[in-house]
């Protein structure tokens, strides 16, 4: 994440262009972490507006070393959590921690590639979304913090509140979970359906 | 090192987080080991689609308005007593 402390300062003095830059810095990075937990474009945005509304609210009671991004990723974080817990349809499953003891072993040990086209069409596209969405909420923030933001695992446990070794336990899990799912799906599109060990 | 060993170690390896004896450790088994390299390989090429693809935005037309809006709200606050 990019050094706050002169934006706060240009923040706290009022600079309306201050404000314009925290937007263009985070808003989309803020959209992709609420989107990946409550799966609503529109909540998602919701929940964007008011993490930025919440942050303008308390610009100045920031202290100076406080690291507004990693600020702006936990409001959202603990909102979409909230707002899941809320949804009487689908309501947060209880999560158990990852152990890891327990780690599953690759089943699917197929070799493949990724043909650029496959994996732009509304096809693939709507399979990676699915396998994603289909990994439990806590290997999801994880992963997308992790692997998409590029955040570091001391930034993703910070923003997250759980320790930097759950972090990297549940990032392994996301990261096999999801190689399993897509070693099937891209094997199975392979002109040569890929090499069966 | 063994195969559950290196599935275990596998994403501290990618991350490049193994201590030198360990990496050493698991290279030497990644070279004389066809499935581990296929996991390796697969695993590297699912952070990396997920890199390229997952970085979606606010659609233009809606970020556009929430920029404004918050825009609005920001110049609206309260100043700080000077």
């Amino acid at each position: 994440m990019p050094e706050d402390t002169f934006l706060l300062q240009e923040l706290k003095a009022g600079k309306p262009d201050a404000f314009a830059s925290l937007f263009d810095t985070y808003a989309d990075r803020l959209y992709r972490l609420g989107m990946s937990l409550v799966g609503d474009p529109f909540e998602a945005e919701d929940i964007v507006q008011e993490a930025f509304l919440k942050a303008i609210s308390h610009i100045d009671r920031f202290q100076a070393r406080s690291r507004l991004g990693t600020w702006l990723y936990r409001v959202v974080y603990n909102s979409s959590i909230d707002r899941l817990r809320g949804r009487v349809d689908n309501p947060l499953p209880e999560e158990s921690d990852p152990d890891e003891n327990s780690l599953p072993m690759p089943e699917v040990l197929l070799e493949w590639h990724t043909p650029e086209a496959l994996v732009i069409s509304n096809e693939g596209q709507d399979y990676l979304d699915q396998a994603i969405r289909s990994l439990p909420g806590s290997l999801r923030s994880v992963f997308v913090l992790r692997d998409i933001e590029e955040l570091s695992t001391a930034q993703t446990a910070e923003i997250l509140g759980i320790g930097e070794s759950l972090v990297k336990v549940r990032l392994h899990r996301a990261r096999l979970a999801l190689r399993e799912q897509l070693a099937v799906y891209f094997a199975e599109r392979l002109p040569d359906k890929g090499i069966v060990l | 090192m063994n195969c559950e060993e290196l599935v275990t170690y596998l994403s501290e390896y990618i991350d490049q987080n193994l201590d030198d004896e360990l990496r050493a450790d698991a290279q030497e088994h990644l070279a004389s080991c066809h499935n581990c390299r296929v996991v390796l390989d697969t695993t590297q090429k699912t952070i990396s689609i997920y890199r390229q693809t997952g970085r979606q935005s606010i659609p233009t037309v809606r970020r556009q308005a929430l920029r404004d809006r918050l825009q609005a709200a920001f110049d609206q606050r309260d100043c700080p007593p000077k």
